[in-house]
C-alpha cells in the first residue's frame, strides 16, 4: 500500500503542480510586496524580501527533492511495468521541477526586488 | 471471452457482426447527415472547415504582404489594413490552428487507442458546431466591414467603446468566445477518452506517443482556455454595459486584460506545437524503421513543457512596466522551455541516428519542420532575455519569430502528418513530384519571407503599421518579403491540389502502406465509422510492427466487443493507468440537440452583438432547454441503452457503475471551471493590490450574516448529497427520491438569500471595478448554485422514471461532484470578497 | 563592427547576407546601430548569441542530415544504442540548454542594467512624455524658470543619462528611441520610467511601438541629443514669457491669431494668446501645444517635413494626410484663412 503511494501516476503531476504554486507565490508576494511595502532601491538585493524569496526556493526545492527520492526508491521496487514507469518518470518530473526552482529563483539572489 | 463466443462457421458470424455493426453505426446521408456524431465524420468536418478558415487567413496574409511589399502604398486605407492584420491573427489562431489540430487528434485518437468513438460523440458534434457558427459570425465582421481592428490580442483600452465605438471588438469578444466553446469540449472529452477508453491491456506506458501530446494539449486547453474566456466576458461586459474593469477611471487597469490574454495566449502557443511534435514524434519512429528511441523521455518532456509553459505569460508584457525581478522569473521560466524542446530534438535524432531513415514526402515536411522550428526556438530563446526584448518587442523580428514557431511548430509537422495519413483518409497515395515540389516551394517561400523580416525588425520596423517611409531603409528587406510570400503561396496551393487530385488520380494504397506500428492503419481505408469490427488486446507500444496479422483478426472479429445485436454503439472503458477492462461504456448516438444547442447559442450571440437583449434571454434559456433535453437522454434512458443485456463476461454497462466517463467528464469540466475561477479570484485580488485607481468602501456592501446563512442551506445540500450517494454505494436506494427533492429545496433557500443579499447590495456597477466584480462573483455563484439545483431536480424525477436507482447509481456521483465544487467555490468568494476587506480594511 | 560582420558572412543565409552588404546594420532606428550605452549593450548580446546560436542551427541541422546517409549494415548491440543514445538526449537535449540559458541568464541580464532607473548620486534630468493618439506630448518639468512643454520632439543631453516618465493620455502607446535603448509601455493611469543615454550630440528616429490605433504608422517622434550648454539655451528660449513675446509680436499676423483662438484654441494651446481656460477644459480633444512648432522638425508627429507654407498645406490636407487623424478637417474654413493661419504659426520658432 505504501509502495502504491508513490508509484500513482499523480506523481506525474505533483512536481510540476508544485512548482506552478511556488511560481505563483513568488510572482504574486512579490508584486503585492512591492505594491503595499517597497524596500528602498539603495539596499539592492540584500532586502527582507528577497531573503524571504530566497528561503521558500529552497524549501521548496527540498521538499521536492524529498518526494523525487520516494518516486526513485519506489520504482526501483516496482514490478508492474506501469506503475514502475510512472514512478520512473514521475521522479524525472521531480528532478526537472528543482532545476526549474532553483533555475527561476536564482535572480532573487542578484536583483533589487522593486526596481 | 469473446473467443467462447465463436460457432462454427466464422465467415458466416463475422459477416453477421459486421451487418449489424454497420446498421448501429450507421451515418445517416440527406438532411439527417446534420445528426452524426461519429468522430470520423466530426474530425474530418473539423479539419476541412479548418482549411477552408486557413484559406481566407492565407489571403488575407497576401493582403498585408501588398500593401507592405513598397513604402507609401494606399492599396489599403489603414483602417482596413487593421482590420486585415487583425483578422489574419485572430483566423488563424483561433478559427485554423487550433480547430485543424483538434480535428485531427478528433478523428486520430480513438482509433491510435483502439477505441470506436469518442467518449462524448454529442459534444464532438456539438463543438463543432459552435466553432463553425462562432467562425462564420466572425468572419462575416469582415465583409461587413466591421472588423475587429485592435490587433488579435485585443489590447484594452483601444479595444474598448471609447476608442473602438464600433461593433468590431464585439464581434471578436462574442466570435471567439463562442468558438472557445468548441476548444474547450474537444479538450475535455480528448482527456477523459484517452484516459479511460483505450483498449484492452492499452497501459499509460504503452500509449502511442501521439496520445501523450494530445492528452496534454487537452489538458492545456481545459486550464489555459478559461482565462481567457473570462477575460472577453469581462470586457464585453465593460462595453455593453459599463462595468469598468479596464478602466483606471472606474479602479480598474488595462494591463489585467494583458495577464488574463497572455495567461491563456501563451499556454496557446504550446497548445498548437505540442500536436506538431506529436505528430512528428508519429513519423520519425515509421520513417526510420525503428521505435523511438526514450519514449519515457518524450512523456517527460511533454508534460515539463505543458507545465513550464504556463510560466511564461509576462514573457509578451516585459514592456509594461514591472520590476525587473519579476520579468527575470518569467524570463528563466521562458528559457527553461528550451530544456525539453532540446530533449524532444535530441531523442528525435538518436532516432533517426540508430534506424535507418527513408526521405519521402512526409519525412521531408518533418525536415521542414526541424529547422524552421529550431531557428525559431532560438529566436524563442533571445527575446526571452528581458534586456533584448526591450529592444525588439513590438518589432517585425517578433512577427519573424512567431511565424518561425508557429509555422514551424504547427503547420509543417501538420501538412507532413496529412500526407502521411492520406492513405487512410482516402485509401490512396499522393503523388511524389506535387508533393516535393509543394514541399520546397512552401519551405523557400517561407524562409524568404520571414529570415528576412528578422533583420526588419533589427533595423526598427514596428509590427502592424500599414505603411513606412521611403528613407527608413526597410524598402528592400519588405519587398523580399512580399515576394517570397507569393511563392510559399504557390506552394500551398500546389499541396491543396495534391490533396484534391489524389482523391481521383491517386494510386490505390495498401494496407498499412508506410509500415507504421500503430492501431490506426488496422481500421480499414478509409475506415469505418465504428473503426474496427472488434476491439484488440494490446500488449505492446508497437501492436502492428509485432503482430502484422492483428488487422485481418480484428476484422474477423476475434477480439472484444464483437457485438452490435444489442443496438448499442460500445467501447471498453479501461483503468487509466493498467488498461485492465472495468466497464463497457455504451455511447449516445446520432441526434438533432447538439445542432440545435448551438444553433441557439448562436442566436445568443448574434441578438448579443446587435444588443437586443430580451431576444439573447430568451434563446439562452431556449439552449438551456436543448441541453437538458439532451442530458435527459442519458444513461439508462431508452434512447441511449435502448437493450440493457450484458454480453456474458463482459464488464458491466457504464451507467450500472458509479466511476463511469461521465464523472470523469464532470471532473475534468470542472478543473476548467475551476481554472476560470480562479482567473476571476486573479483578477480581483490583482485590482485590489495593483490597480491604480482603486477604491474600496470600508465596510465590505455584502451582508456577511446572509451570506454565511445562504452557506449554510449550501453545505447541508451537499452533506445531503453524500449521504445518498454513500447509500447508493451500499445499495440502500430507499428515500433517494425523496433526498433529492430536499437537496433542491436546500439550494432553493441558498438561492433566495443570495438574491437577497444581491438586492440589499445596491451595487453600483459601473462607477467601480469592486461593484462590478462583485457582481460578476455573485451572478458566477448563483448559475451554479442555480445549476445545482436543477440538476438535482432532474435526478429527483430520473429516480422517479426509473432512470437512476440502485441499479443505475452513476449520476448521482455526478452530480455530487459538481455540488463539492459548488460549496468549496461558494466559501472561497465569501472569504475572499466579504471577509478579507473587512480583516485588512478598507483600500490598499 | 567589421569583425562580427565577417562571422556573419559565414553563418547567416544568403537573402539577408546580401541585405548586410546592401546596407548594413545603419539606420535611424536601428537597434544595430546604437548610440547609447544601454543600446550598445543589447546590441553586444544580440552578436553573442546571433553567433553562437547559428553555430547550434547549423550543428543540429547538420546532423539530422547526416543521419539519412547510406550506411553499412552492421548492427548496433543493444548496450551501444544506449549508450549513443543516452549520450544525444543528455549531451544535445539537456547540457547543452541548460549551459546555454545558465551562460544567457548571468550575462545577458545585466545588459538593461544601465536603462533601470535607480537612484544615483547626482539625479538625471527628467523628461516627461506622454503618448496621445496619434502624437506626443512632451515637458520638462525640471527646466529652470518653470516648465516647458513641446510636441513631438524630444531634445536631451548628450553624454548623461535622462529619466523619461512616460504615460498614456487615451490608449496604450510605447516610447522607444532604439538607437539609445529599450522601449517602455505608454499605459494611461501609470507612470513608467526608463533612462537612456546617448553618447554624443546626434539625431534619432523614434516611433510608437505598441499598435494604437487607425494612424499608429504616424506616430513619429524626432530626437536630438545636444551638448548641455547648447540644451540649457533650447530650454531657455521656451521659457513662458519668451514664447508670449513671439506670438503676439507682429501686428500682420493679428487675423490669423484672431481666427487661431476662433477656431483651433479649443484644444490648441499657444503661449500668450488668451482664453478662458474654461474653454480649455472644455476641449473635445486634446491637441499639441503649439507654441514653439515652428521650430519643429516635421508635422502630424512625422508626416511632413517642416517647411515653408507646409503648416499651411497640412491644415488643408491633413485627413488625406493622415487618415483619421482626430483633427476635424476643416471644410468649413476658407483655404486663405488656413493658410493665413500656417504662416502666423510659422513664425513661432524662438
Amino acid at each position: 500500500m505504501r509502495q502504491a503511494l508513490w508509484t500513482h501516476p499523480i506523481h506525474l503531476v505533483v512536481g510540476l503542480t508544485l512548482w506552478s504554486a511556488w511560481f505563483v507565490t513568488m510572482y504574486g508576494g512579490l508584486s503585492v510586496a512591492c505594491a503595499v511595502a517597497p524596500p528602498a532601491p539603495e539596499q539592492g538585493p540584500l532586502t527582507l524580501l528577497n531573503a524571504g524569496l530566497a528561503l521558500l526556493t529552497l524549501v521548496t526545492a527540498a521538499f521536492l527533492a524529498w518526494l523525487g527520492w520516494k518516486c526513485f526508491h519506489a520504482s526501483r521496487q516496482e514490478n508492474v511495468r506501469a506503475a514502475h514507469f510512472c514512478a520512473l518518470v514521475s521522479s524525472g518530473l521531480y528532478v526537472a521541477s528543482i532545476v526549474a526552482v532553483l533555475f527561476v529563483g536564482m535572480p532573487v539572489l542578484g536583483l533589487p526586488p522593486c526596481v | 471471452m469473446t473467443d467462447s463466443s465463436r460457432k462454427t462457421n466464422p465467415d458466416e458470424d463475422t459477416q453477421r457482426l459486421v451487418k449489424d455493426l454497420e446498421t448501429v453505426w450507421a451515418n445517416p446521408r440527406g438532411l439527417g447527415a446534420l445528426t452524426i456524431v461519429n468522430h470520423t465524420t466530426v474530425g474530418l468536418r473539423f479539419m476541412l472547415t479548418g482549411m477552408a478558415f486557413f484559406l481566407v487567413g492565407g489571403v488575407l496574409a497576401m493582403l498585408i504582404r501588398s500593401q507592405l511589399a513598397f513604402p507609401g502604398q494606399n492599396f489599403m486605407a489603414p483602417e482596413i489594413y487593421n482590420q486585415v492584420v487583425t483578422m489574419h491573427g485572430t483566423v488563424m489562431m483561433f478559427l485554423f490552428a487550433i480547430p485543424i489540430l483538434e480535428g485531427l487528434a478528433i478523428y486520430m485518437i480513438p482509433k491510435m487507442i483502439g477505441a470506436r468513438d469518442l467518449v462524448c460523440p454529442r459534444l464532438s458534434a456539438f463543438g463543432y458546431w459552435c466553432y463553425l457558427f462562432g467562425g462564420l459570425i466572425l468572419l462575416s465582421s469582415l465583409f461587413m466591414e466591421m472588423a475587429p481592428e485592435s490587433g488579435w490580442f485585443m489590447y484594452t483600452p483601444l479595444s474598448g467603446k471609447v476608442y473602438s465605438p464600433g461593433l468590431g471588438s464585439d464581434f471578436w469578444l462574442l466570435g471567439i468566445t463562442f468558438v472557445e466553446i468548441s476548444a474547450l469540449s474537444a479538450g475535455v472529452e480528448l482527456v477523459v477518452s484517452i484516459l479511460r477508453t483505450r483498449t484492452q491491456g492499452m497501459a499509460l506506458h504503452k500509449m502511442p506517443l501521439f496520445a501523450w501530446y494530445i492528452l496534454a494539449m487537452a489538458m492545456m486547453i481545459v486550464v489555459g482556455f478559461p482565462p481567457l474566456i473570462l477575460g472577453s466576458v469581462l470586457l464585453e461586459l465593460e462595453r455593453a454595459v459599463g462595468m469598468p474593469f479596464f478602466d483606471v477611471a472606474g479602479g480598474g487597469d488595462p494591463i489585467l486584460w494583458q495577464h488574463l490574454f497572455w495567461l491563456f495566449g501563451h499556454p496557446e502557443v504550446y497548445i498548437i506545437f505540442l500536436p506538431g511534435a506529436g505528430i512528428v514524434s508519429t513519423l520519425i519512429p515509421v520513417f526510420a524503421g525503428r521505435p523511438i528511441v526514450g519514449y519515457g523521455w518524450a512523456v517527460f518532456a511533454v508534460i515539463t513543457t505543458g507545465f513550464i509553459s504556463f510560466g511564461l505569460w509576462v514573457h509578451h508584457m516585459f514592456t509594461v512596466g514591472m520590476p525587473q525581478l519579476a520579468q527575470t522569473f518569467f524570463s528563466a521560466a521562458s528559457m527553461l522551455v528550451a530544456v525539453p524542446t532540446g530533449i524532444q530534438i535530441f531523442l528525435w535524432l538518436a532516432t533517426l541516428w540508430l534506424g535507418k531513415p527513408r526521405m519521402q514526402v512526409p519525412m521531408l515536411w518533418v525536415f521542414g519542420f526541424l529547422f524552421v522550428f529550431v531557428l525559431g526556438g532560438l529566436t524563442g530563446v533571445m527575446l526571452a532575455l528581458v534586456p533584448f526584448n526591450w529592444q525588439v518587442h513590438d518589432t517585425h523580428f517578433v512577427v519573424a519569430h512567431m511565424h518561425y514557431v508557429l509555422v514551424g511548430g504547427m503547420f509543417f509537422p501538420l501538412i507532413g502528418g496529412l500526407y502521411y495519413w492520406l492513405p487512410l483518409f482516402s485509401g490512396r497515395m499522393p503523388s511524389q513530384t506535387l508533393g516535393k515540389w509543394g514541399f520546397w516551394l512552401t519551405f523557400l517561400g517561407f524562409n524568404g519571407t520571414f529570415l528576412v523580416m528578422h533583420w526588419t525588425g533589427l533595423l526598427g520596423m514596428p509590427r502592424r503599421v500599414y505603411t513606412y517611409g521611403a528613407d527608413e531603409g526597410w524598402e528592400l528587406f519588405n519587398l523580399i518579403s512580399s515576394v517570397s510570400s507569393f511563392l510559399m503561396a504557390m506552394g500551398i496551393a500546389m499541396i491543396l491540389a495534391d490533396f484534391i487530385l489524389h482523391f481521383r488520380f491517386g494510386k490505390p494504397a495498401r494496407q498499412n502502406p508506410w509500415n507504421a506500428d500503430t492501431l490506426e492503419w488496422a481500421t480499414s481505408m478509409p475506415p469505418s465509422p465504428y473503426n474496427f469490427v472488434s476491439l484488440p488486446k494490446v500488449e505492446s507500444r508497437h501492436p502492428l510492427w509485432e503482430q502484422p496479422q492483428l488487422p485481418q483478426a480484428i476484422a474477423e472479429g476475434r477480439y472484444g466487443l464483437a457485438a452490435a445485436f444489442h443496438g448499442r454503439r460500445e467501447i471498453w472503458g479501461t483503468d487509466p493507468l493498467t488498461g485492465k477492462l472495468r466497464e463497457v461504456i455504451h455511447l449516445p448516438t446520432n441526434s438533432w440537440w447538439p445542432l440545435f444547442a448551438a444553433l441557439a447559442l448562436a442566436v445568443v450571440c448574434i441578438s448579443l452583438l446587435l444588443r437586443w437583449y430580451p431576444l439573447a434571454g430568451i434563446a439562452v434559456l431556449v439552449a438551456a432547454g436543448f441541453l437538458l433535453r439532451w442530458s435527459w437522454e442519458n444513461g439508462t434512458h431508452s434512447r441511449a441503452a435502448p437493450d440493457a443485456r450484458d454480453q456474458p463476461g463482459n464488464p458491466p454497462l457504464h451507467s450500472r457503475t458509479m466511476d463511469g466517463p461521465g464523472v470523469w467528464t464532470m471532473a475534468v469540466t470542472l478543473l476548467a471551471d475551476g481554472a476560470f475561477f480562479l482567473s476571476l479570484l486573479f483578477g480581483w485580488f490583482y485590482l485590489w493590490t495593483i490597480s491604480p485607481e482603486w477604491s474600496m468602501p470600508a465596510e465590505s456592501p455584502l451582508s456577511l450574516t446572509l451570506l454565511v446563512v445562504a452557506g449554510l442551506a449550501l453545505s447541508a445540500g451537499w452533506w445531503w448529497l453524500e449521504r445518498c450517494v454513500r447509500r447508493l454505494r451500499h445499495r440502500q436506494g430507499d428515500g433517494l427520491a425523496k433526498g433529492m427533492a430536499m437537496i433542491t429545496g436546500l439550494g432553493i433557500v441558498q438561492l433566495a438569500l443570495l438574491g437577497w443579499v444581491l438586492v440589499e447590495a445596491e451595487l453600483d456597477v459601473t462607477a467601480t471595478a469592486h461593484d462590478a466584480v462583485l457582481m460578476v462573483s455573485l451572478v458566477y455563484v448563483m448559475l451554479h448554485s442555480g445549476l445545482g439545483v436543477i440538476l438535482t431536480l432532474l435526478q429527483g424525477l430520473r429516480v422517479g422514471y426509473g432512470y437512476v436507482g440502485v441499479e443505475a447509481p452513476l449520476e448521482p456521483v455526478v452530480v455530487r461532484l459538481l455540488w463539492r465544487y459548488n460549496l468549496g467555490g461558494y466559501w472561497v468568494i465569501v472569504v475572499s470578497m466579504a471577509v478579507l476587506p473587512s480583516v485588512i480594511g478598507g483600500s490598499v | 563592427m567589421r569583425l562580427m560582420r565577417a562571422q556573419l558572412i559565414r553563418v547567416w543565409s544568403i537573402p539577408t547576407f546580401l541585405a548586410v552588404l546592401l546596407t548594413g546594420c545603419a539606420g535611424d532606428k536601428s537597434i544595430l546601430d546604437p548610440a547609447g550605452r544601454g543600446a550598445a549593450d543589447v546590441a553586444l548580446v544580440w552578436w553573442g548569441m546571433l553567433g553562437f546560436f547559428s553555430l547550434v542551427l547549423i550543428t543540429v541541422v547538420a546532423l539530422w542530415l547526416y543521419t539519412f546517409r547510406p550506411r553499412s549494415s552492421r548492427a548496433r548491440t543493444a548496450i551501444e544504442e544506449k549508450r549513443l543514445a543516452r549520450r544525444l538526449i543528455l549531451g544535445g537535449g539537456v547540457l547543452l540548454p541548460v549551459a546555454t540559458i545558465v551562460v544567457l541568464m548571468i550575462f545577458g541580464v545585466p545588459a538593461g542594467q544601465r536603462m533601470l532607473p535607480v537612484p544615483l548620486g547626482t539625479p538625471p534630468d527628467v523628461i516627461e512624455v506622454t503618448g496621445h493618439q496619434w502624437w506626443w506630448e512632451v515637458r520638462y518639468p525640471g527646466a529652470e524658470g518653470g516648465e516647458v512643454v513641446t510636441a513631438n520632439q524630444v531634445v536631451m543631453p548628450a553624454g548623461e543619462p535622462v529619466d523619461f516618465h512616460v504615460t498614456g493620455a487615451d490608449v496604450i502607446h510605447s516610447f522607444w528611441i532604439p538607437r539609445l535603448g529599450g522601449k517602455i509601455d505608454m499605459v494611461p493611469g501609470r507612470t513608467n520610467r526608463i533612462r537612456l543615454e546617448a553618447d554624443s550630440p546626434g539625431v534619432f528616429g523614434a516611433q510608437c511601438a505598441e499598435f494604437c490605433g487607425t494612424q499608429h504608422a504616424h506616430m513619429q517622434l524626432y530626437v536630438k541629443a545636444m551638448e548641455r550648454s547648447d540644451y540649457e539655451a533650447w530650454l531657455a528660449e521656451r521659457q513662458v514669457p519668451t514664447l508670449e513675446t513671439l506670438a503676439v509680436q507682429s501686428d500682420a499676423h493679428a487675423p490669423a491669431r484672431e481666427a487661431f483662438v476662433e477656431y483651433c484654441a479649443q484644444c490648441h494651446r499657444v503661449a500668450g494668446l488668451a482664453v478662458p481656460d474654461s474653454q480649455w477644459e472644455l476641449a473635445p480633444i486634446q491637441g499639441p501645444d503649439l507654441s514653439d512648432i515652428g521650430a519643429r522638425p516635421t508635422l502630424g508627429a512625422g508626416v511632413l517635413a517642416m517647411e515653408e507654407g507646409a503648416i499651411g498645406d497640412w491644415l488643408r490636407r491633413h485627413q488625406q494626410l493622415k487618415p483619421g487623424n482626430r483633427m476635424p478637417a476643416h471644410l468649413g474654413l476658407e483655404p486663405r484663412t488656413l493658410q493665413a493661419i500656417g504662416d502666423w504659426l510659422e513664425t513661432l520658432s524662438p
